[in-house]
């Protein structure tokens, strides 16, 4: 019975570290995931909301990508996937993926994470592209 | 073929239904004739199943883009390689792959237990069918069908993307695919035991090599998936704790915990139930897997309205899964009591019930973290999501504490250790660990969590080869035999126990690669042709590289190439020249985007990695000479290769523990006996 009991002991206290390594770890590391529309409500409501980092998904604006060759500075717009009226300025200072594409003729979603400097400029410290293998034309895309 | 192919599978459904009503029939009401015609349908399934593939493999080679799935997947231009290979490439055609690959197993299940073990076969046979079932009603009505027509024909496909055109992600999908599908097997026997009542440890005995082959794919697959992403997607890195990568870890870290919880069972008659659990939980999560990798769930909530009919069926899916197994282990609770207790704390059980718990205590943390931008959506309407920073803190401590136990697992006793046994056996070991900590720490070596990954790396390794040496020292001895005999036939005579720790080396080469990560360096600069970088490896090493030039490629239509561009970097270690290397960006013909190809060379301790991360593609491509300056990133990335080594050794340890044995085929059904005596006729391996 007392060998049970200390090992009872034993078990509840794996569950309770990794109980408490998740806890805090979400805590810790959380980021808000959201629209750009929903981004820019939050922010009109809580201007506080402007300095904390958030990971936001939206669509590449066409013809929007600006780069200066060798100063590693990218720079172009984002609007929602559904809204095409909400749109704000990125800024990244990294190589960008290969999936990042400005073409007409194609849809290129990012997901970035950063927040929005004093000029209004969102600073992404990270950009992904949506996945090629997960990328499908409509038969209307092929017909050309 | 490809009509005959669509056919085929508008056939194989009728033939999975009733063979899955037969078998179950034929199990209630003991009829073998409806068993052997229930197995028959398993057989007929996988042949239609075979024409079905043929079907869309023929759709490929013969550029049919009047099919949706070719016109998206394929081009004229296409390697037939990668054709056929197309089978795999996108969701429709894996899903019908996952069938090939399910049916396929479920033959060999049936043909292999054609002789023996006949009572469980009419409920394996119907559990089997249910799941080809399920994948065929996927296939034929939830949007997916691979043979589905376009209104028109288009004149060429859209192309397979560039970065899928490659040797490992060719071989990486069907990889996880026959790990998920081979464990379909212990699923269906758990069921049948359930349904017949013999839950003692047969069903495991008869499935445990199905489970260690399942497992051997699953961490195949996902070492190959690494490769590519290492080789392929250019960041440096290998793993990034995307919800995908995450989804294959899942039934992997289940699995490993079943392969580990079923010596209880079988030794010590404990952990019935949780043998149950673990079994349908494994199963439920490759069937998650499959869903997950194919459909878009959580990368972002707002594609998921695409795909809403086939994620419904899918979690329809899974919750009767779910239900039928609680259902039947409640049923079957009182015949799942415990033979023995453990007795101490300090025994090999109890090791073996905290490997458990940490293993699923890892499971919980990756899918609460893979699920929880669902999670914090439905329950607040404000989607939370977490990154690699929160999986790498939350399984470090626990990665930690599976190392630790990988080195005491095998050396404690059963049942209750004495003060003496834990001296004896671990007095050394842990001073070699410490011995390595204290090495390492005076070499410069700072970084905590590294530190202690590193002197328990080395304290397993120590167990490990200790046991290997006593064993080959005492079979010497008996046996009369040289030391290098004594030590193959040492493996031989117990595969399951030596193989299994093959595969802990391998495993704790693997964790001591991943400890290096915060050695890992990176260097960026733009630099222009004749001028040089320096790159300082952790290990003391000096990387010079000159950009020596460009070369375009333009139009190579022999090649498939729309535009290349290369850029050569002539490299110097220590002043040593080691050769020149490219580093290229490429645009393939119908593709959408470029892809990025690097130059590494690995060294046994470190790899050096060289991205062309940047260049004014626009001009050079123009041909202005004038636009030669391209932006490097250089990156030294210590013991990277040890993960491949530990791949390699993990599979090498898996094969031996898998590969039969006469010995143990004559002694299966008389394992399963609780409280077996004597400590050496115990398996004790993996």
């Amino acid at each position: 019975m007392k060998q049970n009991g200390r090992f009872m002991v034993g078990l509840v206290g794996v569950a309770a570290v990794v109980t408490y390594l998740v806890w805090t770890g979400v805590s810790d590391t959380m980021m808000y995931y959201m629209t750009p529309t929903e981004l820019i409500a939050k922010i009109d409501q809580d201007p506080t909301f402007r300095d904390v980092g958030v990971k936001v998904s939206g669509r590449l604006v066409v013809n929007s990508h600006e780069s200066e060759p060798g100063s590693m500075v990218h720079r172009f717009v984002i609007h929602d996937t559904d809204d095409e009226s909400v749109t704000f300025p990125v800024e990244y200072r990294q190589p960008l993926p290969d999936t990042f594409t400005d073409s007409p003729d194609m849809l290129v979603d990012v997901v970035m994470e950063g927040r929005f400097d004093e000029a209004g400029v969102f600073q992404a410290n990270s950009v992904l592209t949506k996945c090629g293998s997960r990328y499908e034309a409509s038969p209307e895309e092929l017909r050309t | 073929m490809n009509v005959l192919g669509e056919l085929a599978l508008w056939i194989a459904l009728p033939v999975s239904l009733f063979g899955m009503v037969l078998g179950f029939a034929g199990g209630r009401a003991r009829r073998g004739d409806l068993t052997l015609s229930a197995e028959r349908s398993v057989y007929a399934v996988f042949f239609l199943s075979v024409i079905a593939s043929l079907g869309v493999v023929d759709t490929f080679l013969n550029d049919r883009f009047e099919y949706w799935y070719v016109a998206n997947y394929s081009s004229r231009n296409l390697e037939t390689f990668f054709k056929v290979s197309g089978l795999w490439a996108g969701q429709r055609g894996s899903l019908l792959f996952w069938l090939l690959l399910l049916s396929c197993f479920a033959a060999i299940a049936v043909f292999s237990n054609r002789k023996k073990n006949r009572e469980f076969m009419p409920y394996v046979a119907g559990t089997l069918l249910t799941i080809t079932s399920f994948f065929l009603v996927v296939l034929l009505f939830a949007d997916v069908n691979p043979f589905e027509k376009l209104t028109f024909t288009p004149a060429d496909g859209s192309g397979l993307n560039p970065q899928l055109q490659n040797y490992w992600m060719t071989i990486h999908p069907p990889t996880l695919y026959l790990g998920f599908t081979a464990f379909t097997v212990p699923f269906a026997f758990a069921v049948a035991a359930l349904l017949n009542g013999r839950l003692d440890a047969r069903w495991i005995v008869i499935t445990r090599k199905w489970t260690l082959l399942s497992w051997f794919f699953l961490s195949n697959g996902i070492i190959f998936g690494m490769r590519w992403a290492y080789e392929e997607l250019g960041w440096g890195g290998y793993w990034f704790w995307d919800p995908v990568e995450n989804a294959s870890l899942l039934p992997w870290l289940t699995a490993t915990a079943f392969l580990h919880s079923i010596q209880i069972q079988e030794n010590r008659g404990m952990l019935k139930v949780w043998n149950m659990g673990l079994v349908i939980l494994t199963f439920l999560l490759t069937i998650f897997a499959t869903f997950l990798t194919r459909s878009g769930l959580i990368e972002s909530v707002h594609t998921f309205a695409q795909e809403l009919k086939i994620a419904y069926i899918f979690l329809g899916f899974m919750s009767s899964i779910l239900m039928v197994g609680l259902v039947l282990v409640l049923y079957r609770l009182p015949r799942l009591k415990s033979d023995n207790q453990i007795e101490s704390f300090l025994s090999r059980e109890s090791a073996f019930v905290f490997n458990n718990l940490i293993l699923l205590g890892a499971t919980f943390a990756v899918l609460w973290g893979t699920l929880l931008p669902l999670i914090s959506e439905g329950l607040t309407g404000q989607e939370i999501a977490v990154g690699p920073p929160f999986f790498n803190r939350v399984n470090l401590p626990i990665g930690l504490a599976l190392l630790a136990l990988m080195g005491i697992g095998p050396v404690i006793a059963w049942r209750r250790a004495s003060r003496r046994n834990l001296v004896r056996n671990f007095l050394r070991p842990v001073s070699v660990g410490l011995a390595t900590m204290l090495g390492l720490w005076i070499g410069g070596a700072r970084h905590a969590m590294a530190l202690v990954t590193f002197g328990l790396a080395a304290f397993v390794m120590t167990i490990i080869v200790v046991e290997f040496w006593k064993g080959t020292r005492a079979r010497a001895r008996i046996e009369g035999e040289g030391a290098f005999k004594a030590f193959l036939h040492l493996i031989a005579r117990n595969r399951r126990r030596w193989g299994g720790y093959i595969v802990h080396v391998g495993v704790v080469v693997i964790f001591t690669a991943f400890a290096a990560a915060p050695w890992y360096q990176e260097f960026l600069q733009t630099l222009e042709p004749g001028e040089v970088m320096v790159a300082e490896s952790p290990l003391g090493h000096t990387y010079e590289l000159t950009y020596e030039g460009l070369s375009t490629n333009i139009r190579d239509l022999e090649r498939n190439l729309d535009w290349q561009v290369t850029a050569l970097v002539s490299v110097q270690r220590d002043g040593e020249p080691l050769g020149t290397f490219t580093t290229e960006k490429r645009m393939h013909m119908n593709a959408e985007q470029m892809s990025t190809e690097v130059g590494i060379q690995s060294f046994p301790l470190e790899d050096l990695y060289i991205i062309l991360a940047d260049a004014d593609l626009g001009r050079i491509l123009q041909g202005d000479a004038a636009a030669q300056s391209v932006t490097f990133t250089v990156m030294v990335k210590p013991l990277v290769g040890w993960i491949w080594a530990g791949g390699l050794i993990l599979t090498l340890g898996s094969l031996i523990a898998m590969w039969p044995s006469a010995e143990r085929l004559r002694t299966a059904s008389s394992t399963g006996r609780a409280g077996m005596s004597g400590a050496e006729a115990l398996p004790t391996g993996d």
